[in-house]
């Protein structure tokens, strides 16, 4: 009796609540949302500017709709996109073998961190003017820029996470065979550290996504950045909101992926 | 009692000292001298109060630390460093959580180069000795802290190491857990006899578990006594010979305490100066 009331009652709850979750998960994103419309919408209606400075939320969605129809946001995300992943590629694989090698060994760390320490306060934005005159305004000097951007925060986390693990998983390594510092390199520091290095990756996509609009800004004839800078000099806010709005959702959206594999590996992982 | 063959191999340990150095400059005299004899496939248990040097011995033996003085050696051969000869279970597991169950206890064997087939027979007949068969191909982190711990010893028997090396394995863990991984402890290790050193806080754990407890004096931890345990097993720990003993271990232990306490103290008082 009490089994068939159990395996009854669990398809229902299985069906009912994975989306009641999500949907639960997004609810303060969507009331973040529908806040900033809302007051957008008041300032609108109590100041009354002109819609080339400000126009009013429905005609940016109906920008929004325009520019998804014919493509054009379509072909830009995708050159901004692809600006990004090369770049951020490019960047684990400097950052992350150096970052293993200088988290294990102290010496090659005191050679390389001052270089570090004083190269990371200088913003990615500040190498813009540096990389248009090296490289024009092609996809190198792009790519330049964003590998800048995530090449720090890849560096750092891979750093911290071969630094933090815990010294009894090295010596467990080496009781179970991991005589050379190599072998304990490989079978251990690697894995241990993954975890730190995953956020490393998360972390560095956002500061490379927040790095390319910027580069396109200035330098570019393609991609949301260009996209928002050209609604700019055409006087059309609407469509500046609305390249804006798409960044945000994006970013927004490959953060959600990023933290999803996170939770994912570090289930794995322990 | 049973049968087995003798797998283990002797440990001679034999004027043994470990003297830190602190950042500081400073020394800390941690341990020794101690000279102890363990006989192949034998289990030996040693006690003593806090902070005497007992994890820095086992830690020589496994090879992380060299001493300062004397030698320990394995069937005749000085310790040069970590060997898959001269196993481990940690108190705090050590478990590679990256790693399934199955891969955990694998992962010793494949650095001895056994081949794959073997190495699955052998580690899942490990997990096997330990119950924890049907758990091959969980996750390190589905497991509470017994079942990690089984995966521990699982692992570290797997290997067939000549000796066999336990900082307070079961100390996380609580009674009941406790109490029946001891019993299969012994049960595995009667089936291979391999040589064991053990450390533990706890009297009562040494009594049920040990062919020979040593009681270790304060820092610098030195052997103070020892007794054999011929009781046969299973054990009865309550029975009144046995009380008797820990009795006897307890007073000695207190004294030691005390002492070890009394040098603290001492200590606080001339930095304060
Ligand atoms: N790396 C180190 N540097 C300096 N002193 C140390 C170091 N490791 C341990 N000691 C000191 O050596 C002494 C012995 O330490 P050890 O860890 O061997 O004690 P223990 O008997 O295992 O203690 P417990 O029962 O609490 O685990 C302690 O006084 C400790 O402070
Ligand atoms: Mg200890």
């Amino acid at each position: 009796m009490r089994s068939r009331a159990a395996t009854s009652a669990a398809p229902f709850a299985t069906t009912v609540r994975i989306p009641f979750a999500a949907t639960a998960r997004s609810l303060p994103f969507l009331y973040a949302a529908v806040t900033i419309v809302l007051i957008w919408q008041f300032v609108v209606i109590l100041t009354k500017p002109d819609p080339s400075v400000l126009p009013q939320p429905i005609t940016v969605a109906w920008t929004l709709g325009h520019l998804l129809r014919d493509g054009e946001l379509g072909l830009d995300t995708a050159y901004s996109l692809g600006r990004v992943i090369s770049a951020w590629l490019l960047s684990a694989i400097v950052a992350i073998p150096l970052g293993l090698l200088m988290g294990s060994s102290r010496r090659l760390e005191r050679l390389i961190n001052p270089f570090v320490e004083l190269l990371r306060p200088i913003s990615p934005l500040a190498w813009i003017p540096l990389a248009i005159l090296w490289f024009g305004i092609g996809e190198s000097g792009k790519i330049f820029v964003v590998f800048i951007g995530t090449f720090f925060p890849m560096l750092l986390s891979t750093i911290a996470g071969v630094k933090g693990i815990d010294p009894i998983l090295l010596h467990a390594g080496q009781v179970f065979g991991c005589t050379t510092r190599v072998a304990l390199f490989l079978r251990v520091m690697v894995p241990a550290s993954m975890p730190s290095i995953v956020v490393g990756l998360r972390v560095a996509f956002g500061t490379g996504w927040a790095a390319i609009i910027a580069a396109e800004l200035v330098a570019a004839h393609t991609g949301l950045g260009y996209l928002i800078a050209n609604g700019m000099d055409i006087l059309r806010a609407d469509e500046v909101l609305a390249g804006m709005i798409a960044i945000g959702v994006l970013g927004f959206l490959f953060d959600t992926f990023f933290r999803y594999l996170q939770g994912r590996y570090a289930r794995n992982a322990g | 009692m049973m049968t087995a063959t003798n797998t283990g191999k002797p440990l001679r340990i034999a004027g043994l000292t470990k003297t830190y150095e602190t950042r500081s400059g400073e020394t800390v005299e941690a341990l020794g001298p101690v000279s102890v004899d363990v006989e192949a496939g034998e289990f030996l248990v040693i006690v003593g109060p806090t902070g005497c040097g007992k994890s820095t011995l086992l830690q020589v033996l496994a090879g992380f630390l060299k001493p300062t003085a004397g030698a320990a050696l394995v069937g005749g051969q000085p310790i040069t460093g970590p060997s898959v000869d001269r196993s481990m279970v940690f108190q705090s597991y050590a478990l590679f959580p990256w790693l399934s169950v199955l891969e955990n206890v694998e992962f010793g064997l494949a650095r001895k180069e056994i081949p794959p087939r073997r190495r699955r027979e052998l580690a899942l007949h490990h997990l096997r000795l330990v119950g924890l068969h049907d758990f091959a191909n969980k996750s390190i982190d589905e497991l509470s802290g017994g079942m990690k711990q089984r995966v521990a010893i699982a692992r570290a028997f797997a290997v067939e190491p000549s000796i066999m090396l336990m900082d307070e394995p079961f100390g996380a863990l609580d009674a009941l857990t406790r109490r029946f991984l001891q019993r299969e402890l012994l049960r595995i290790w009667q089936e291979q006899r391999r040589t064991v050193v053990f450390i533990t806080h706890s009297v009562i754990e040494a009594i049920f578990l040990a062919d020979r407890i040593l009681v270790m004096s304060s820092r610098p931890g030195r052997i103070k006594a020892e007794w054999r345990v011929d009781a046969p097993r299973p054990r009865d720990v309550t029975s009144e010979e046995l009380r008797g003993l820990e009795r006897e271990i307890y007073a000695l232990l207190d004294e030691e305490l005390a002492k070890s306490f009394d040098i603290e103290l001492s200590a606080g008082a001339s930095a304060g100066e």
